[in-house]
C-alpha cells in the first residue's frame, strides 16, 4: 500500500498507463515539429487503448488500436504532409491572451470536474480485473446485433454518408 | 480498483484536448486535438460499463459507436481541411475567419 | 311607396358611382342629366312617399342588423315620417333645381363632372341622414354631410381663400361634432338604445309634454313620452345626476352639433368663409343640405328638448340672438354672397328659436319656405355673378334692364325673405314670431322683430345696389341659359306661394306634421303680430330704399353710424376674438407640443436608436470568425454553469 492505494498489477499497469497517456498528450500540446505530434498522437491512443483493455474491454481495445492509432495517426500525418509544403513547424499560436485565457480556463474546468468527482458518491469498487461474465466480444456482438441493429445500421449509413461527403467537399472543382 | 481513477484520467485528457483545441494553430492538431477529447470520453464509457454493479456492456457499445462517429468526422473534418487549404492556401485557424463581420 | 323610400337617397348614390367610374370621359350634358334625373326622380319619389304618408300615415322603421355586442344589436335602415317626407321632398326638389342650375354655372370648368360628383355624394348624405332611423347611422351620414362640404367649398382648392374656408368649415364644424357625438354616447348609456323611436318611449318623465312625444315618433302607438332607460328598473342616473339634468345635458349636447352644422352663434363662422366655394354649392349648403341639418337633429330629437325646458330655452335664446347678430352684419357687408350667407345664418336663428320656443311646426315651415327663396336668392346671385364677373355690390348696378328675369325673381326672393304678404317668407316668420309672443319670450320676440327689420333692410339694399342706379362695370351682362332660367322660375314660383300650404286660413303643413297630436306650441293666427311684422318689414324697405337708391348716402350713412358701422362691417371681430383666443391658444399649444414631440419624444426615441445602433456597430466587431475565440468564451460559460451547479449541489 503507497498511499493507501493497494499494489496489485492493476494499479501498476493503471498509472503506467496513465503516465503514458498524460506525457503523450503534454508533448502532442508542446511539441514544435507537426510529425513529432503525431508520434507523440500515437502514444496517446496506445495508452487509451490499453486502458480499454485494462477495463476489460478486448475487442475495444483492438479497435482503438486500429481506428485511431493506425488510420487516424496515419491519416492526419498525409493531411500534415499535404499541408505543410516542406515546413513542418507549428506557428506559435497568434495571441499569447488567448493561450493563458485557455489554460487557466481549463485548468480551472478540470479542477472543477475533479471536484465534482471526488465529491460524488461512486458505486462500491469493483474487485474482478474482468467482471463480464462472458467474452466482451461476444457480449458486444450480442448486444449490436440484437438490442441495437437499428443503431448500428444507422451508423453504416452515416460512414457511408460521410464518406461520400468528405469526398464530394475534398474533390478538385472542375473549371 | 476503484472508478475515480479512470474518471480523473479522462477529465485530464479531455483539458488536454480542449486547450489544444483552443490555443494550436494549425487545422489538424486542432482535429487531433478533439479526437483526444472524444478519447477521454470513450474512457469515461468504457470505466462505467466496468464499474457498474453488475458489469454492463452497453458502455461500450455506446463507445463503439463513437468511435465510428469520430472516423466520420475525421473523415470529413480532413475533407474540409483539404477544402480550405485549395481556396486560401492555408492550414492556419487565424485563417479560418469566413465568418468574421 | 314607403317601403321602397330608400331608392330616394340611393339613387344620387348610384349616380354618384356612375360619374366615379366613368369620371372625365362623360361630356358635361351626360354627366349633368345623369345627375338631374337620379335626383328628380327622387323627387318624385318622395312626392308619392309625402302622399302616402298624409294619408296612411307613417310606418314602423326598417331596419337591418349590423353589428351585435352584448345586449346591444346596432341596426341600419331607413324609417320615414311626417317629418323626414317633408325634409325628402325639400331636400330633393331644391337640389334638383341647384344640379340643374350648376349646369350651366359650371359649363366649361375642369372639373365639371367632379363637381357632380361630389354634389350627388352631397345629396346622398343629406338624404341618408334624413332617413335614418337610429342616432349613430345619423352620426355616420352627419359626417358625410360635412366631408362633402369641405370638398364643394374647398371645390376651387386653388385658391388660397377657398382652401382656408373648407379647413375652417370643417373643423368649426366638428367642434359641434364632437358634442353631437358625446351627447350620442350620453343618451345610449342613458337609454341603451341608438333607435330613435325606442329612445324615446316608455313611461312619462314629463308627463305634460307626452302627448307631444308620442306623436313624433311616427307614432308607433307610444301614449307617453320617456327616456326609455332613464327610469328603468335599477337605474342610476349617471353622474349622479337627476334625470331632468340628464336630458338637459344630451339635449344642449346634441344641440351643440347642431349650432355647429347651422352656423349659430358662436360657430356660425364658417358659413359665410363658406362662400368660397361656387355659388350652387352655397345654394345646396344653405337651402338644402349642410345647415338644415342642424335644425332637422334638434327636431328628430325634439322630445328631448321639450322633456328639459332648460334646454329648449338655451336653444331659442341662441337662435334669437343669432338671428340678431347675422341680421346685423348683414347690413354692412360688401360681397353679395356674404349678405345672402349672413342672411341664411339669421334665418337659420329664426328656425332655431322656433323650435326652442315649442314651435315645432313653425320652425319646420319656416325650412321650408327659407330651403326655396334662399335658394332661390342664391341662384339668382349667383346669375349675377355668372353674368358680370364680380361679387362686390358696389361694382354692381344697372342690372334690372339687362337681366330682366334674374331681377323678377331675385325681387320675389327678397320679398320672401323680407316677410311681405303674400310671399313665402312672411307666413312662416310670421309664424315664429307670434309663436314667440305668445309663449310669452317678449324679449326675443323684440329681437326676432329687429332681426326682421335689418333683413329687410340688408336683402333690398343688395336689391337696389345690384338692380338699380346706372352700370358701373363695362362688361356686358346678359342672362344665362335655359339651365339657368328654369330654376329661378320655378324656385320664384315657389318662394312666392309656398306660404300658403300653412297659412292660418289652411294649416295644411301643420296637420301633416302633427298627425299624431299636437307637437310643442302651434298658436293661433294673430292679426296685430302678422301686420306689425309687415309694418316692419315695409319700413326696412323704405330704409334701403332711402339710402342706397340715391349715390352717395351710403357712405354718408356709414359715417354717421360711426363705432355701429365698424363694428357690423367687421361682423362683430367675432372672428378676431377667436384669433386672439382660441386659435392663438391653440397653436401655441401646438408649438409646445411639437417642440416636446420633436425634441423630447424624438429625442429619447433617436437616442434609444442610436444606442442601439452604435452597440450594433461596436460589437460586430467581436465577430472576428475566430472559431479558438468563440470557444474560449464557450468555455468560460461552461465553467459558470458548472460552478453554479457545483454551488447549487447538482443541476437537478
Amino acid at each position: 500500500m503507497i498511499f493507501g492505494i493497494p499494489i496489485t498489477g492493476q494499479t501498476i499497469t493503471y498509472f503506467l498507463l496513465a503516465l503514458i497517456i498524460m506525457i503523450s498528450g503534454v508533448m502532442l500540446m508542446s511539441l514544435q515539429k507537426v510529425m513529432h505530434m503525431a508520434v507523440a498522437l500515437g502514444g496517446v491512443f496506445l495508452g487509451v487503448a490499453g486502458i480499454f483493455i485494462l477495463l476489460g474491454a478486448d475487442f475495444l481495445g483492438m479497435a482503438q488500436i486500429l481506428i485511431y492509432a493506425g488510420a487516424i495517426t496515419i491519416l492526419m500525418v498525409f493531411a500534415l504532409m499535404l499541408t505543410q509544403r516542406g515546413d513542418d513547424t507549428e506557428s506559435p499560436p497568434a495571441n499569447g491572451w488567448r493561450v493563458g485565457g485557455a489554460l487557466v480556463f481549463v485548468v480551472l474546468l478540470c479542477a472543477a470536474f475533479l471536484y465534482v468527482l471526488r465529491g460524488t458518491a461512486w458505486p462500491v469498487t469493483q474487485s474482478a480485473v474482468d467482471p463480464y461474465t462472458q467474452p466482451s466480444v461476444v457480449l458486444l456482438a450480442q448486444s449490436i446485433f440484437h438490442t441495437y441493429t437499428v443503431p448500428f445500421e444507422l451508423v453504416s449509413v452515416l460512414l457511408t454518408v460521410a464518406l461520400v461527403g468528405a469526398v464530394v467537399i475534398a474533390r478538385k472543382e472542375e473549371e | 480498483m476503484a472508478l475515480q481513477p479512470f474518471l480523473a484520467l479522462g477529465v485530464v485528457l479531455f483539458g488536454l484536448g480542449l486547450f489544444g483545441a483552443l490555443t494550436k494553430r494549425n487545422i489538424i492538431i486542432v482535429l487531433i486535438s478533439i479526437e483526444l477529447m472524444l478519447n477521454a470520453a470513450n474512457i469515461n464509457l468504457v470505466a462505467f460499463a466496468h464499474f457498474s454493479q453488475p458489469a454492463q456492456i452497453q458502455g461500450q457499445v455506446y463507445a463503439l459507436f463513437s468511435m465510428a462517429i469520430a472516423a466520420a468526422e475525421v473523415a470529413v473534418g480532413l475533407a474540409i481541411l483539404l477544402a480550405f487549404f485549395r481556396h486560401r492556401n492555408s492550414a492556419d485557424m487565424k485563417d479560418v475567419d469566413l465568418m468574421k463581420w | 311607396m314607403q317601403t321602397h323610400a330608400w331608392i330616394i337617397p340611393a339613387l344620387p348614390l348610384l349616380a354618384y358611382v356612375i360619374l366615379l367610374i366613368f369620371g372625365k370621359r362623360l361630356r358635361e350634358t351626360v354627366a349633368a342629366t345623369i345627375s338631374v334625373l337620379a335626383i328628380l326622380v327622387g323627387f318624385v319619389l318622395a312626392v308619392l312617399v309625402m302622399q302616402e304618408v298624409a294619408t296612411n300615415g307613417p310606418i314602423v322603421a326598417t331596419t337591418f342588423n349590423w353589428l351585435s355586442f352584448g345586449a346591444t344589436t346596432i341596426t341600419v335602415g331607413f324609417s320615414v315620417t311626417s317629418l323626414n317626407a317633408l325634409m325628402l321632398v325639400v331636400v330633393t326638389l331644391v337640389s334638383t333645381l341647384v344640379l340643374l342650375f350648376s349646369r350651366a354655372y359650371m359649363h366649361k370648368d375642369d372639373r365639371f363632372v367632379r363637381f357632380y360628383q361630389y354634389l350627388n355624394l352631397f345629396v346622398f348624405a343629406m338624404l341618408g341622414l334624413v332617413v335614418s332611423p337610429n342616432t349613430l347611422q345619423f352620426y355616420i351620414f352627419w359626417e358625410l354631410v360635412g366631408v362633402c362640404s369641405y370638398l364643394l367649398v374647398g371645390f376651387w382648392y386653388y385658391k388660397p381663400e377657398a382652401a382656408a374656408a373648407a379647413k375652417k368649415a370643417f373643423i368649426v364644424t366638428r367642434i359641434g361634432d364632437v358634442g353631437l357625438f358625446i351627447g350620442i354616447i350620453l343618451l345610449y348609456l342613458g337609454t341603451g338604445t341608438f333607435n330613435f323611436n325606442q329612445m324615446f318611449q316608455g313611461s312619462p318623465v314629463s308627463a305634460g309634454l307626452g302627448h307631444s312625444a308620442a306623436a313624433l315618433n311616427g307614432g308607433l302607438a307610444m301614449p307617453w313620452f320617456h327616456l326609455h332607460g332613464l327610469m328603468f328598473a335599477g337605474w342610476h342616473p349617471l353622474f349622479g345626476m337627476s334625470p331632468y339634468g340628464f336630458v338637459t345635458l344630451c339635449a344642449i349636447l346634441v344641440f351643440i352639433g347642431a349650432v355647429g352644422k347651422s352656423a349659430q352663434f358662436p360657430l356660425h363662422v364658417w358659413l359665410p368663409d363658406a362662400m368660397e366655394g361656387p355659388t350652387p354649392v352655397s345654394a345646396l349648403i344653405h337651402a338644402a343640405t349642410m345647415v338644415a341639418a342642424g335644425v332637422y337633429l334638434v327636431g328628430r330629437m325634439y322630445p328631448l328638448f321639450l322633456a328639459s325646458s332648460g334646454a329648449s330655452e338655451t336653444v331659442a335664446i341662441i337662435g334669437g340672438f343669432t338671428a340678431l347678430l347675422a341680421a346685423s352684419i348683414g347690413l354692412t357687408q360688401r360681397d353679395i354672397k356674404r349678405v345672402i350667407a349672413y342672411s341664411t345664418v339669421s334665418q337659420l336663428g329664426y328656425m332655431m328659436m322656433a323650435l326652442g320656443v315649442g314651435a315645432y311646426v313653425s320652425g319646420f315651415f319656416h325650412l321650408m319656405t327659407h330651403a326655396f327663396f334662399k335658394a332661390l336668392l342664391f341662384l339668382a346671385a349667383g346669375s349675377i355673378i355668372h353674368a358680370i364677373d364680380t361679387q362686390d355690390l358696389f361694382q354692381m348696378g344697372g342690372l334690372r334692364k339687362k337681366m330682366p328675369l334674374t331681377h323678377i325673381t331675385f325681387l320675389a326672393g327678397a320679398l320672401a325673405l323680407s316677410g311681405i304678404p303674400p310671399f313665402a317668407g312672411f307666413w312662416s316668420k310670421d309664424d315664429i314670431l307670434s309663436a314667440t309672443f305668445d309663449s310669452g319670450h317678449y324679449v326675443l320676440y323684440a329681437m326676432g322683430l329687429l332681426a326682421a327689420f335689418f333683413t329687410a333692410i340688408y336683402i333690398f339694399r343688395v336689391y337696389f345696389l345690384a338692380f338699380g342706379g346706372v352700370a358701373k362695370t363695362e362688361k356686358h351682362a346678359h342672362e344665362g341659359g335655359l339651365a339657368m332660367k328654369v330654376p329661378l322660375i320655378v324656385l320664384a314660383i315657389l318662394a312666392t306661394l309656398a306660404g300658403f300650404i300653412n297659412a292660418p286660413f289652411w294649416p295644411e303643413l301643420g296637420n301633416f306634421l302633427q298627425d299624431r297630436g299636437p307637437i310643442g306650441y302651434d298658436p293661433g293666427a294673430n292679426y296685430p303680430l302678422m301686420a306689425m311684422s309687415a309694418i316692419v318689414g315695409l319700413l326696412g324697405i323704405w330704409v334701403a330704399y332711402a339710402v342706397y337708391s340715391k349715390e352717395g348716402r351710403a357712405e354718408r350713412m356709414a359715417t354717421r353710424m360711426g363705432v355701429l358701422y365698424k363694428l357690423s362691417f367687421h361682423k362683430w371681430y367675432v372672428d378676431e376674438a377667436y384669433q386672439f383666443s382660441i386659435v392663438w391658444l391653440v397653436m401655441k399649444l401646438a408649438d409646445v407640443l411639437n417642440f416636446i414631440d420633436r425634441w423630447i419624444v424624438d429625442g429619447i426615441v433617436k437616442v434609444i436608436g442610436e444606442v442601439a445602433y452604435l452597440g450594433g456597430v461596436s460589437l460586430k466587431y467581436s465577430n472576428t470568425g475566430q472559431v479558438q475565440t468563440y470557444g474560449l468564451v464557450t468555455l468560460v460559460g461552461l465553467l459558470l454553469l458548472v460552478a453554479a451547479a457545483i454551488g447549487i449541489g447538482g443541476v437537478l
